[in-house]
């Protein structure tokens, strides 16, 4: 069992210490500990050891042995003598000085971190009633040379021989039951002690276990395990219950930092498992690393990234078919002292990528680097870049699966790929400032497409955010669960059928009332324009958002009282027209309206519609090609605006952003609210900043809820730096999505090419949603809500398309002829995006209290 | 708020009265009977003000009185000023006809106005007694901004050991964070802009950029009196007394109030009004931009992370990069292009996130630096030479030469520029006249030798 700096830094944290080492003990096992030294001692003892003068040294030592006193006294326990023995060793070491043998000086002054730490850590073991033997590591492990050591590393960041050693293990049995000792420290050859460098203590609790072929090797952290991505770019990534060595190894690798890489090659070849637990959640069963799981289905492991990394492209026409041209190229890197990791070749270039050392950021290695490639081909350096990593075993033949993910690189620049010869990765290297953006959308599309199987309990536990976010908030069952027996008997009556719940709609408005920091509301109607809704809405004071004539006279006739914002795109000079006359306040995204039609808005005020373009993650898809980018005025065309404003006494009353839809993360809004107020300060007139709406709604099943407490706090934060501006919402799918439901009944049933297909009278053209989005409902047979789901079928509708899929690969209940079916979320963009294609008739709208 | 008038339409604008009280300076404005444009000035755990300098703080507070009235000034700029509380005198009046004419020429060219003659400052006509020395305790005042160049004069300071504070003026999260890694002592003042101009803005009140390094350094003059200091070293390099364009037969130059004439005007009038031992100069005036970045480069290790010369205001404020620098203003492109011959080029990528040089949309923003194809934008930027300089001597860099805009650059502009015109050497120099007190002339050779 290992325990880190911040466990044995508290009194607190070796009572944990001493009842997990008793219910394992309890269990059967003899128990090894292997400590760290306090928080913050190694830091402070490396600190001593680059001290040129002798009272600083004696100082700085003295501050790291009061910390051990203090520690004593807050566990209730004198002083030992061990513990005193080591301390004068470290106070001889700090006046002495470094001597002729400074690196084993530098090693045996921080090696008294893990000495003191372990002395004292036995006493107060004792103390407690558990009979634990202080063993020194240095008596265990043995460092060999490896051949591409140096002194230094030989020294500083040594390697041990992790063969199973039965005398070791002997001996040990014969001394008792409960065991003690250090991390970070071995002895080599000379019998000098020596460090293992980065991650040294896990290192050594891994060398233990091999060399004793424990049962087990724990590891005791702040965190349960590994994760599929890093919690702090992605809340919803799941716990990793079971890995294999490799699939560890690679994740540790490509950018987990909770277990560094090496501590696992030790465990591989005796087949010791490794387990990573919380220790302030002992329950809690975390990540267990291990042989190879036979039996689980393919699935992708985690999504990893590493920054700052740098690539080097080398382009050469001379390079095909030439010997040695290589060999020329990484003899240069050689000689820099730059190492290589990724590599990408092809006829006349070659790309690698260098990890990210200080020697890299603060010398002039690539300058000199680059000066020498040039002098054989021509030289690009590239950065900063991110490798965003895929793991998992057998990525080749998981590739079919990963379309989605491919669309969204599709969106960035990729300046490399590289698919591990181990299969056991898939590698794309892009712009360092595009990742953070990225990375939750990608673990999003993995979880979507069924390549990175949540479904799975064997693999996948909680998310981090059930964990440690404050909890998962508690779904509460959807309405219609309560509401069977109703949307049973309107089903049968006339299908298909869209019933829109109000208590539901109704609930949402409240959600979006308690954001203290929104001054004022605009439902966007384009999401669900049905009259009760609008109704609803209005009613609680919000205004409605239009795009069209046809909208606005919608909004007027059902909430005439209800303000109006009008956010068209591309619309003719008579829907400004048609606006400008019903008072709505108009919002332009446009340099036209104003340069050919100024003399309409003369006197007015209007709202300004910008596109905030890059520096915004979300927006990162304009970069290329600025597809879908139709809607905002480009930020380099502002200053043309204010001028055509100027000149039409036209005044610019807000500034209007929105950043797309579906948004779950509450940062974002924080950052196009905060870019809209420093671009605001740039036009005096600016009362309003609208940020527009994308309140995403979760769907799939794992998907967390946009966190709304959390959502009002940055909001709030960004309007305390900016309290001049009133802010302004315009939410549509948020409102109604949930509220809405499509019933449908089943037609047919048939297998065809080992897919089972299950047909319903509803289709594409009342909910165009999945063919046009892919996005997912969930779909559930409501005749048959408690029966076990046991087939795998493909619901499918009426219309002559191959795309008329409302879902794939669901797994329901056997169903049959005349079931009815629910498709849930479909209260936005639902019967208002139908179409009447094929000629088919139009679902009703049926609204329940 | 309907009951306010234009201020576009008044008659006068009113200089009403200026106060001091426990550490809250208040300064009044109006246009017409409209309501008062109250400003204040908070001076964080003022001291008493020693009775032998009251005449001087009376002098210096009537001076940040009339500077500051700029703000409030330019949004209606109309044809009378009326100043009621005590009438400049004529050399005093002649600063301030200076500063408004120049100060705003940068606002009245974008706004396509006329300012003419309407600027005069009235005046009693008579010559105010000289100013006598005060004996001032021997400290530094360094206003920083978070950009490069005042840290590279804290470093400078730093060398010689004396007695310094790093003063702000106004929130900044982003100025506050590299004022605490200076390690100086720090002085934080408050200043609340009326809130009457915001409404006057949403009336459409003309809007523009003002001399702010004016206001700021007078209201630095009474922190001077006021804590104790003999000395308020600027960071304005020499490049800051460069035109950026000329409009209706004057420079217009967006930095003038940075300028080295400003700065002599200034100095020589705080002499004969205020106190003969009060130096106010600028530490990098001798130098170049690409002097200042080399400096940098080498002296500002500590604050690579913190520091930021971005004009987008962050308040903000966040670890990455694209939390303090915008990557789209020409700040951040000049910043970038003078940073490059003289870091690491990884370096320098991971302080911006991004690299802007190889970035084919960002070509306008870098032409407009070099003046190529445009004149030198509205900012705090250096010359166009020195611009063509650092991308020259990035174009002979095998690490640079193939990002997009060097290259386009080697292939396109460089080859009609005089390549013995090119060089970035001449540009490390200190050259030129300064203001910089015997006490701290080190400091140019800590900049020099960085």
């Amino acid at each position: 069992m290992k325990f880190g700096g911040t466990s044995v830094a508290a009194a607190e944290g070796w009572r944990n210490i001493r009842d997990l080492a008793a219910s394992r003990h309890a269990e059967g096992a003899r128990v090894l500990l292997v400590v760290s030294a306090l928080a913050g001692v190694t830091d402070a003892l490396k600190a001593l050891s680059a001290e040129p003068d002798a009272d600083r040294r004696m100082a700085a030592a003295r501050d790291v042995i009061d910390r051990h006193r203090t520690l004593a006294q807050r566990m209730d326990i004198a002083l030992p003598g061990t513990v005193e023995d080591h301390a004068r060793g470290l106070l001889a070491l700090a006046r002495d000085g470094q001597g002729d043998d400074p690196l084993a000086w530098r090693a045996l002054v921080q090696a008294h971190g893990e000495l003191l730490s372990s002395a004292l850590g036995a006493a107060y073991l004792g103390a407690a009633g558990m009979a634990t033997v202080w063993v020194d590591a240095r008596e265990c492990l043995h460092a060999v040379v490896q051949p591409n050591q140096n002194a230094r590393t030989r020294m500083l960041s040594a390697t041990v021989d992790a063969r199973p050693d039965a005398a070791l293990a002997a001996r040990l049995a014969g001394q008792g039951e409960v065991f003690i000792a250090q991390g970070f420290i071995a002895r080599d050859d000379e019998g000098r002690c020596v460090l293992l460098g980065r991650g040294g203590s896990d290192t050594s609790a891994a060398y233990f276990g091999a060399l004793l072929q424990a049962a087990r090797v724990e590891i005791w952290t702040d965190v349960a395990g590994m994760f599929s991505a890093n919690p702090r770019q992605v809340p919803g990534a799941r716990l990793l219950r079971q890995l294999d060595y490799e699939e560890a190894q690679e994740i540790a690798t490509t950018g987990a930092k909770v277990l560094h890489p090496r501590c696992l090659s030790p465990l591989r070849e005796p087949r010791v498992p490794l387990w990573i637990r919380d220790t302030h959640h002992p329950d809690l069963e975390g990540t267990a690393i291990g042989p190879q799981v036979r039996e689980a289905a393919p699935s992708v492991k985690a999504i990893s990234t590493r920054s700052g990394i740098t690539l080097v492209s080398m382009e050469s026409v001379g390079m095909w078919q030439q010997v040695g041209f290589l060999a020329e190229v990484f003899d240069a890197f050689r000689r820099h002292g730059l190492s290589v990791d990724l590599i990408g070749s092809a006829e006349t270039n070659v790309t690698v990528s260098l990890d990210p050392t200080e020697n890299l950021l603060d010398s002039d290695a690539v300058a000199a680097l680059a000066t020498d490639l040039a002098k054989i081909c021509r030289v690009k350096v590239i950065a900063p870049c991110a490798a965003v990593t895929l793991v998992g075993r057998g990525m080749r033949g998981m590739l079919h699966q990963l379309s989605p993910v491919l669309a969204e690189f599709g969106q960035v620049r990729v300046h490399l790929i590289s698919q591990s010869s181990n299969n056991l990765n898939l590698t794309f290297v892009v712009d360092e400032d595009v990742v953070d953006a990225m990375l939750p959308r990608l673990h999003e599309l993995l979880v979507r497409a069924g390549s990175l199987r949540t479904d799975d309990a064997q693999l996948f536990g909680p998310s981090w955010q059930a964990l440690y976010g404050g909890g998962e908030q508690d779904l509460a069952p959807t309405w219609w669960h309560g509401e069977r027996a109703r949307l049973l008997r309107l089903g049968e009556e006339q299908s298909p059928r869209y019933v829109y719940h109000l208590p539901t709609v109704q609930a949402r408005v409240d959600a979006l009332k308690r954001l203290s920091a929104v001054d004022h509301v605009h439902y966007a109607i384009k999401a669900n324009p049905h009259a009760r809704i609008l109704h609803t809405v209005a009613a609680a004071g919000f205004g409605l958002e239009c795009v069209s004539p046809g909208e606005l006279a919608a909004a007027k006739s059902a909430a005439p009282e209800a303000a109006r914002l009008f956010t068209p795109n591309f619309a003719r000079r008579a829907d400004y027209v048609a606006a400008l006359d019903d008072g709505a306040t108009v919002t332009l995204d446009a340099l036209h309206p104003l340069a050919h039609w100024g003399e309409l808005f003369r006197g007015r005020a209007v709202l300004l519609r910008v596109d905030l373009g890059r520096g915004l993650g979300h927006h990162q898809k304009v970069r290329t090609g600025g597809s879908g980018s139709k809607f905002g005025l480009p930020l380099d065309q502002l200053d043309a605006f204010l001028e055509l404003a100027r000149a039409h006494d036209v005044r610019v009353r807000g500034l209007h952003a929105h950043l797309g839809s579906g948004i779950l993360d509450p940062g974002h809004w924080g950052e196009v609210y905060a870019q809209l107020a420093a671009l605001a300060e740039r036009v005096g007139s600016v009362e309003v900043l609208n940020i527009g709406g994308g309140l995403g709604v979760p769907a799939h099943p794992g998907e967390q809820p946009l966190d709304m407490a959390a959502l009002d706090r940055v909001l709030t934060q960004v309007k305390a730096a900016y309290p001049q501006y009133r802010l302004w919402m315009e939410p549509g799918r948020f409102l109604v999505a949930e509220a809405g439901v499509l019933l449908a009944r089943v037609t047919q049933d048939k297998r065809k090419g080992g897919q089972h297909y299950l047909g319903i009278d509803a289709g594409m053209h009342n909910l165009i949603r999945p063919a046009l989005y892919e996005a997912w409902h969930e779909i559930v047979n409501l005749s048959r809500l408690d029966a076990q789901a046991t087939e795998l079928y493909q619901v499918v509708g009426p219309i002559c398309e191959t795309g008329d899929v409302l879902g794939s690969d669901r797994r329901l209940p056997a169903s049959a002829e005349g079931d009815v079916m629910l498709i849930a979320q479909a209260g936005a963009y639902g019967a208002v995006m139908a179409s009447h294609y094929n000629l088919r008739e139009a679902a009703d709208e049926i609204v329940i209290e | 708020m309907n009951a306010l008038a234009d201020p576009r339409q008044a008659e006068a604008f009113r200089f009403v009265r200026c106060s001091h009280h426990g550490g809250t300076v208040e300064l009044v404005y109006a246009y017409d009977d409209g309501p008062e444009l109250i400003e204040r000035i908070r001076f964080p755990a003022a001291p008493a003000l020693p009775p032998a300098r009251e005449p001087a703080f009376a002098a210096a507070l009537h001076l940040l009185h009339w500077i500051a009235g700029i703000s409030y000034y330019k949004a209606g700029i109309p044809g009378r000023i009326l100043v009621e509380d005590a009438l400049p005198d004529a050399d005093t009046a002649g600063l301030l006809d200076e500063l408004y004419r120049h100060g705003l020429a940068e606002f009245a060219y974008r706004n396509g106005l006329e300012l003419g003659q309407r600027i005069a400052f009235p005046h009693d006509g008579r010559a105010s007694a000289p100013a006598a020395a005060l004996a001032l305790p021997r400290r530094t005042l360094v206003p920083i901004g978070g950009g490069k160049d005042s840290l590279v004069a804290v470093e400078a300071l730093k060398t010689l050991g004396g007695d310094a504070t790093a003063v702000w003026v106004g929130h900044s999260p982003l100025i506050a964070q590299c004022a605490e890694r200076t390690g100086l002592p720090t002085l934080n003042i408050g200043r609340e802009l009326s809130p009457v101009l915001f409404e006057y803005n949403r009336m459409g009140a003309w809007n523009g950029h003002i001399p702010v390094t004016a206001v700021n350094s007078a209201i630095l003059v009474l922190a001077a009196l006021l804590y104790g200091f003999d000395a308020i070293a600027f960071a304005n390099e020499r490049s800051a007394s460069a035109a950026t364009l000329e409009y209706e037969g004057q420079e217009v130059n967006h930095q003038w109030s940075k300028g080295y004439a400003f700065e002599q005007r200034l100095h020589e009038w705080l002499h004969r009004h205020v106190a003969t031992d009060l130096d106010y100069f600028s530490l990098l005036r001798p130098f170049a931009e690409l002097g200042v970045t080399r400096a940098f480069a080498r002296l500002g290790g500590e604050y690579f992370d913190a520091f930021s010369s971005c004009n987008r205001n962050f308040r903000i404020r966040g670890p990455r990069p694209a939390d303090r620098w915008c990557g789209q203003c020409p700040k951040c492109h000049f910043v970038f292009l003078a940073l490059a011959p003289f870091l690491p080029k990884p370096r320098l990528l991971a302080i911006f996130g991004r690299n802007l040089l190889d970035d084919e949309t960002q070509s306008v923003g870098f032409d407009a630096l070099m003046e190529y194809r445009d004149h030198k934008p509205f900012e705090c930027v250096g010359e166009g030479d020195e611009a063509r300089a650092a991308m020259y001597a990035l174009s002979l860099r095998p690490e640079w030469r193939e990002d997009a805009l060097v290259a386009r650059f080697v292939r396109e502009i460089g080859p009609q520029l005089d390549a013995g015109n090119l060089a970035l050497e001449p540009w490390l120099e200190a050259s030129g006249e300064h203001g910089i007190p015997a006490r701290l002339a080190g400091a140019l050779d800590a900049i020099r030798d960085a």
